[in-house]
């Protein structure tokens, strides 16, 4: 007993230490009105509130329509190609999302490359004759965030259905419900928690980008925060900004929170027996292999085949000898900090589930926080925080990789605690109360009962921090030592430059170093 | 020959040691500083070690560091953020005769804690054929209604559109350069996305008239793999404007000692080498950049584009006006 109480300290103290740069932020919200924040509240601060509020909505509604139907349906029934898609729906997830951005720009905006050629076709001049909706304005870049993004929701409902017992569909079953009624009274309530848990990681993440708003010129939260920063030279206001967003998600995880503890659907995890999927044939079988294509289409095969022919055409001029360093620091730097995270995560979601300690509990919540502020804005965060260290103790941790790996724990853990906190749902209480009365030990309890349980979600979130991490951008470039590079900090340079088709080349290899994660886990997800 | 052997010696010790180095805070991103670095190491057995993200972030982190920070240059791509680096006290004042001397006054820093290295303008460019360049004079004159529909410019979010606007404050006031803005805003053919190549871009294809870049970029797209860029800039032509009592707008990209540099005397030597002839040189052929240093020819293509009169609104205005010009954008709605 002795050994977890220790365990629960040190988790509070983590939790804690990880949570002060978000928090140095969020005390802002207590900021004075300063006359720069008169000046935002009288101009823009509404719009960037109504166009966040819209983002968050389009995505959380695409997402989970993509990502949950694809999910169940690859989960319940067997059609032609449905092996394949259950490897190929992952993949639009490793692609960074500014990459896909500039594609769709390049291709569908009002010099894109498709609409010039059906304008061509029409033997029109400009789009001004022609019904036109843009691709670069706030629904196209919903559009083409839910494209990379609804992964997140895929994934955690799939590997939550996978796992769900089958007697629950089997018992619908014998009930006599069809399909469409166990798919809407049974389904779709058990798997709440799961789509949630996706929807809530996709929409703090399209909340916090600023590549695609940037470019698409929508103008958010983020782009606020970032113009208030640099063009009016007040980290303050920026602050406050950020801090009113960050409030905002605390909210919504709370909501969220108080709806799940009012309806618990937890496992009685009798049954692990593999769901029996239904086999598809004619026109079922037709639709279940459009609905997977679509966005396998979209997310993935269309970016991937414009990158691949920008790649060809300029790979010879990027890869030498530095892009070889860069690639493997961008190696060490993703299997560290995700191997570091996964190992963190369990730590506080686990202490938070054999204590029930309010306070790491609720201190758990607030590191999530992290994941909605936007990565530059982290790094601010955490140079405060460690100006403060580093003065106090006389040492230097900013510019090393401490602070990045730091900087990624603030970030990311919200991805690795969401996947165990929906795993641990999965196995019952009542797991823990029989190892209590037949004398198991804390620790043979880990090792025996609850880790082979928990087994797919550490694999889960350790893959999928992974790719975040290689993607990641802001925090890596400002925290970052001298001479340090990475493939996302340098094909964003190139970006920077607008030689957009040499960027394709590192970028390129973010897409291959993630495509080879997912199908790993691809797997790993099909064996369990 | 003591000299050689001196130098020899030095970067002897520096590949011993590696005591002999230089640290760079860096907001420019382009891979001709990348060659320009390895020119001085070759030269002076300096070792440049650099760090590279955006103006804000890496005063903050200057600030942040204090008086613990390895930084010893900060270098930028605008005026602004040298000016928000010296005003944070971020920057020491630097006794060089070779950039004083080299180094136009209106370019540097009174206190000598900047220095300019290059020089782009913000141009106007219009299609080929279409007439527009009659309608063309002032930067005043493009929030005149005879634009209404015409203008294609980025984001205000973007420092170049930032200091421009600067620049009129400095000219007209705030008053006039909030009018001027909400004319500009009246005149545009779209809202404002993209970057200063997808602005070219839009007008080459016949939406709006008159796209606002920066003249680096204009041959960054001459000289591209991308065949739509190229496409779209063989029908585009360079307008220089002006303001109505002075020149072309320019700004400059520059560099400073931090305040609390390990290595000065190598900073100071490595600011020297990038307004040395060498540098400015490539500075000039391969990023298309207008030198600072007199003497050195800007490249062939950017020579083409015709000469003009540069603006003489003193650099340190535009980073002054900087903030003030980004309410203006949010008073005019300019996205």
């Amino acid at each position: 007993m002795k050994y977890f109480n220790k365990l629960t300290i040190s988790s509070v103290f983590l939790t804690l230490l990880i949570s002060i740069p978000a928090l140095l932020i969020l005390v802002n919200i207590f900021a004075p009105e300063t006359e720069n924040w008169q000046h935002l509240k009288d101009t823009v601060l509404l719009e960037y509130v109504f166009n966040s509020l819209y983002i968050m909505v389009g995505v959380a509604f695409l997402t989970t329509i993509i990502g949950f139907s694809t999910a169940y349906v690859t989960t319940m029934y067997s059609f032609t190609f449905s092996s394949f898609y259950h490897y190929a729906l992952i993949l639009p997830f490793a692609i960074p999302t500014y990459i896909v951005s500039y594609v769709y720009a390049g291709m569908f905006d009002m010099t894109g490359s498709i609409t010039l050629f059906i304008l061509k076709l029409l033997g029109k001049e400009n789009v001004s004759e022609v019904f036109f909706m843009d691709i670069m304005s706030i629904e196209g870049a919903i559009i083409v965030m839910s494209l990379v993004l609804y992964p997140y929701v895929y994934l955690i409902c799939k590997t939550y259905l996978i796992s769900e017992s089958s007697s629950i569909i089997d018992a619908s079953r014998t009930m006599g419900l069809n399909s469409w009624q166990i798919f809407i009274k049974v389904i779709i309530p058990i798997s709440r928690p799961a789509i949630v848990a996706g929807t809530i990681l996709a929409v703090m993440e399209a909340v916090s980008d600023f590549g695609v708003v940037d470019y698409y010129g929508v103008s958010t939260f983020v782009t606020g925060i970032f113009r208030t920063w640099q063009g009016m030279g007040s980290i303050e206001d920026a602050s406050k900004l950020a801090s009113m967003l960050m409030l905002f998600i605390f909210i919504l995880i709370l909501l969220e929170r108080f709806q799940r503890k009012n309806k618990r659907y937890r496992s009685s995890g009798k049954d692990f027996a593999p769901i029996a999927k239904v086999k598809l044939t004619g026109r079922k079988n037709i639709l279940a292999n459009i609905l997977c294509f679509l966005p396998v289409f979209f997310g993935f095969i269309l970016p991937f085949t414009q990158m691949s022919h920008w790649f060809i055409l300029s790979y010879e001029d990027v890869i030498d000898e530095d892009f070889i360093t860069l690639l493997m620091q961008t190696l060490s730097l993703g299997v560290g900090g995700s191997l570091l995270i996964t190992i963190l995560a369990f730590i506080f979601v686990y202490t938070v589930r054999i204590h029930k300690n309010k306070l790491s509990d609720n201190l758990t919540q607030t590191v999530k926080l992290g994941y909605t502020i936007p990565g530059a804005v982290v790094a601010v965060g955490v140079l405060s925080f460690f100006s403060i260290i580093d003065k106090a103790f006389d040492i230097f941790i900013t510019g090393s990789i401490l602070a990045i790996l730091f900087g990624y724990c603030v970030r990311f853990l919200a991805i690795s605690i969401n996947n165990y906190e929906s795993g641990f749902l999965k196995i019952p209480q009542s797991y823990d109360d029989a190892c209590k009365t037949m004398n198991i030990s804390d620790f043979a309890r880990l090792r025996k009962v609850i880790f082979p349980l928990i087994k797919n979600s550490a694999m889960v979130s350790f893959i999928v921090v992974f790719i975040e991490i290689i993607k990641e951008l802001p925090l890596t470039m400002i925290l970052r030592p001298f001479n340090f590079d990475t493939l996302a900090v340098y094909s964003h340079e190139l970006v920077g430059q607008a030689e957009v088709f040499e960027s394709s080349v590192p970028a390129m290899f973010i897409v291959l170093l993630g495509a080879i994660s997912v199908l790993l886990l691809a797997r790993k997800m099909i064996k369990d | 020959m003591l000299k050689k052997l001196a130098l020899s010696t030095l970067v002897l010790a520096s590949s011993v040691f590696a005591a002999s180095e230089v640290n760079v805070y860096s907001v420019r991103h382009y891979d001709t500083d990348k060659k320009l670095f390895k020119m001085f190491e070759e030269k002076t057995g300096i070792k440049v070690n650099v760090v590279k993200a955006k103006g804000g972030a890496l005063i903050k982190r200057l600030k942040s560091e204090g008086k613990n920070s390895p930084a010893d240059v900060l270098i930028t791509v605008d005026a602004g953020g040298l000016y928000k680096a010296k005003n944070a006290d971020l920057l020491q004042s630097v006794e060089s005769d070779y950039l004083t001397k080299n180094i136009a006054a209106n370019l540097r820093d009174k206190d000598n804690k900047w220095f300019a290295l290059t020089k782009r303008s913000r141009v106007a460019l219009y299609k080929i054929g279409s007439g527009t360049e009659k309608m063309l004079s002032t930067y005043e004159d493009l929030a005149d209604p005879k634009f209404k529909g015409k203008i294609v410019v980025r984001s205000s979010n973007n420092v170049y559109n930032q200091s421009l606007l600067a620049a009129m404050i400095e000219h007209h006031g705030v008053e006039y350069a909030t009018k001027w803005a909400k004319g500009v805003v009246a005149n545009m053919a779209r809202t404002p996305k993209g970057n200063d190549r997808a602005q070219v871009k839009a007008v080459a294809n016949g939406i709006g008239a008159v796209a606002i870049a920066n003249t680096y970029y204009v041959g960054k797209m001459v000289n591209n793999k991308d065949v739509s860029q190229r496409d779209a800039i063989a029908k585009m032509k360079v307008f220089f404007p002006t303001f109505e009592n002075g020149g072309t707008h320019i700004n400059v990209s520059g560099a400073g000692v931090t305040k609390f540099s390990p290595n000065k005397a190598n900073a100071i030597k490595f600011i020297e080498f990038l307004a040395s002839s060498d540098a400015q040189e490539l500075f000039a052929e391969a990023n298309y950049e207008y030198p600072v240093l007199a003497g050195v020819k800007s490249s062939e293509l950017v020579t083409s584009w015709g000469t003009f009169k540069e603006d003489t609104v003193s650099i340190n205005a535009l980073g002054e006006n900087n903030a003030k010009a980004v309410k203006i954008f949010d008073i005019a709605g300019w996205k």
